[in-house]
């Protein structure tokens, strides 16, 4: 630029300086209002859509799908899809280290490079296209970065695939080969130049977003992997509760009270101390719970329950029992009021229904044994379908109506017995102690009544409506 | 009284000399597309002032990082909200900044004699870039922890480097304490520092170039 044209830029910006206006208050006025309106939309997205939840950071758990925060998609997704081209994808630095570099050098030397000195866009199409096409990749790219990358049987990319590649790679890098070639020849092409390259940038975001839209409805869904987090400490405790119901119970006992372990395949008559009491609450530290939980005590028969060591919890996870454990049974700390749930119980005269009062007993007191991979005689009591189907006794564990029903014997602590023989063919239920009157009263009622399934079932054979 | 307490003030600071060099400024017509770098400004003051109280509770140790951040979203009045904000306004900020980018290039307001504003302009992307990923780390849990676990992943794969710059970046083989204490301070101390130093070369020669003006069909 020589100092002629700089010349006329300076004084056709005086030009603009005079029919223009003042920074105080013409333009921060504008400022102000817009700023003021993205704290507005700040607050509201904090208040309504909030912050969502995860579970605590878990170095052992390697089957988590990594995903970056969003503004990194594209970068991924481009990763992602150049891994997949032959040969060249698996030299890894020219994607991940050589485009992007060159990318930022351009962005960062744009000013030296465009060596163009008009400003208008109708003169500017070479640099504005280029830009065009890049933008909508970056969002082609961001939108299908969720859609997995995925080869058939012989190991060859499916039809999805190949599309994504398309829309995410080849599309745009033939649209920037072309518009630059067209700038190259814009002496032959003549004065179609600029229309010849709005039209290639138009024809080929078009087509990348159309492949994308295609993509879209034919690739599988991705699958979304839901983890419960639990927030407040109410939640952290009924989340503990349960999870506690599922995993421990089976030795420890819904209170933690147990001290001789029953009917727990290979720990049949271990001796074990009470968990519940406070030699153990007031010695054992938060920490040390939850590693014993983790690792287990495997001298002592209890295995480990973390995911690192070949269980099935995660941090969070073993934190929310602790949680549970803690403020039950240490009398230093105070159960939240909010965090008492007691289960649902009938009014008298009602029938119970399975939905609403049956499912919560049996998740707290049974189903830690009577869930798959359990010693449990083959009785599953995880779903509805479930409880009333299975089990080596299938057909006289509920019968509808009879109160002789082998469920309602061995929770009311009669062991049912070979007439033959006298062995002990089911023994009391919960082995090592029974469930509280009420809840024995609701599982008797609900057999009773016909094991009505949801709630309108049950009012449906209520006695008094 | 006031009037006079002015000019006390104005005679050993030079406000009327202030006002006349930033605010009392002739400017092109302005646009609503303008207004998007001080929207940029804005956002950056938000994050650090929410920033600043949400370090209060916060703990940089693995150990704690995710408990202090449940408390703050609990049991700090109002903790949820300035969390909430932070955690929006770093979306909305790498938006914010992109879009004012593409604005000026539109504009073509790079060229002579603001060159260097956009050099600045691009710094300023890669920093605030930086910020999120450095602050996606520190709520400690499993996407922050794998995200930055590939992350850094990625970083390995410059020739001969490599290695070392991924390690330099974990403070070791793997992810682990120093990672987080790493990524803090450059989250609340490297980056804010050289993102405030280059904001304001960046506004300084706003000032002294003035804005761009909307290039009509001589330009």
């Amino acid at each position: 630029m020589n100092e002629e044209q700089k010349k006329q830029i300076h004084e056709k910006y005086q030009r603009a300086l005079q029919k223009g206006e003042r920074f105080w208050p013409d333009s921060i006025y504008k400022d102000l209002v817009v700023s003021f309106g993205i704290f507005i939309l700040l607050i509201l997205l904090a208040t309504f859509v909030g912050v969502p939840g995860e579970p605590k950071a878990d170095p052992s758990d390697s089957s988590y799908v990594p995903k970056p925060e969003w503004y990194f998609l594209f970068l991924f997704k481009f990763l992602a899809l150049y891994g997949q081209l032959p040969v060249i994808g698996k030299v890894e630095w020219i994607a991940a280290v050589l485009i992007p570099a060159l990318v930022l050098i351009g962005l960062f030397l744009l000013p030296i490079l465009d060596r163009n000195p008009r400003r208008h866009y109708s003169r500017r199409t070479l640099a504005l296209t280029i830009m065009a096409v890049f933008v909508v990749s970056m969002v082609v790219l961001t939108i299908l970065a969720n859609i997995p990358l995925t080869a058939d049987e012989n190991g060859r990319m499916t039809l999805p695939t190949r599309l994504q590649l398309w829309a995410g790679l080849f599309l745009p890098a033939a649209v920037y080969i072309l518009l630059v070639l067209y700038a190259l020849l814009a002496k032959r092409i003549g004065p179609l130049t600029g229309r010849l390259q709005v039209w290639t940038a138009a024809a080929g975001s078009a087509g990348m977003l159309a492949l994308m839209a295609v993509v879209l409805a034919i690739a599988p869904a991705p699958e979304v992997a839901e983890s419960r987090v639990a927030g407040t400490l109410a939640e952290q405790i009924a989340a503990g509760q349960e999870l506690y119901a599922l995993h421990c119970v089976e030795c420890h006992g819904d209170d933690g009270t147990v001290t001789l372990i029953q009917g727990v395949e290979g720990l049949e008559g271990t001796v074990v101390s009470p968990i519940n009491s406070q030699d153990v609450m007031y010695t054992f530290t938060d920490e040390t719970l939850a590693n014993i939980i983790n690792y287990g005590q495997q001298s002592l028969g209890m295995p480990p329950f973390g995911k690192a060591y070949g269980g099935e919890l995660g941090p969070s996870e073993i934190g929310y029992i602790v949680t549970f454990m803690r403020y039950s049974w240490d009398d230093r700390m105070e159960m939240p009021a909010e965090a008492v749930v007691s289960l649902p119980l009938p009014a008298p005269g009602e029938a119970p229904s399975y939905d609403v009062h049956v499912q919560p007993i049996l998740q707290r007191y049974c189903v830690s044994c009577h869930r798959a991979g359990k010693e449990n005689g083959g009785l599953l009591m995880t779903s509805y379908e479930e409880t009333l189907t299975t089990g080596d006794y299938a057909g006289r564990t509920i019968v509808a109506g009879d109160p002789n029903s082998y469920l309602i014997l061995v929770i009311n602590g009669t062991p049912i017995t070979d007439p033959a023989t006298g062995e002990v063919l089911i023994r009391q239920m919960p082995p090592t102690r029974l469930m509280p009157p009420e809840y024995i009263d609701v599982l008797t009622r609900w057999i009773l009544a016909g094991m009505p399934r949801t709630a309108e079932d049950a009012q449906a054979v209520s006695p008094t409506p | 009284m006031w009037k006079k307490f002015y000019a006390w003030l104005d005679e050993r600071l030079g406000l009327n000399d202030l006002y006349k060099a930033t605010l009392d400024r002739p400017e092109p017509k302005g646009n609503w597309w303008n207004t998007l770098g001080s929207a940029s400004l804005f956002l950056f003051l938000l994050q650090g002032v929410t920033g600043i109280f949400l370090t209060v509770y916060y703990t940089p140790s693995p150990d704690h990082a995710y408990d202090s951040i449940q408390y703050i979203m609990n049991e700090v009045a109002f903790g949820w909200l300035i969390r909430g904000i932070h955690h929006w306004g770093a979306t909305l900020m790498v938006l914010v900044v992109f879009i004012h980018m593409l604005r000026v290039f539109v504009t073509a307001s790079y060229k002579y004699p603001r060159e260097l504003t956009w050099i600045i302009g691009v710094g300023l992307l890669l920093l605030t870039l930086g910020m999120g990923f450095t602050g996606y780390l520190l709520p400690w849990n499993q996407r922050a922890y794998w995200a930055t676990t590939v992350g850094t992943e990625i970083a390995g794969a410059v020739p001969f480097i490599g290695g070392f710059i991924t390690r330099a970046l974990r403070g070791g083989e793997d992810l682990s304490a120093l990672t987080l204490s790493r990524f803090f301070s450059a989250h609340i101390w490297m980056l804010p520092a050289l993102l405030a130093g280059l904001i304001g070369v960046h506004i300084y020669l706003i000032v002294k170039h003035g804005e761009s003006a909307f290039p009509d069909r001589e330009d």
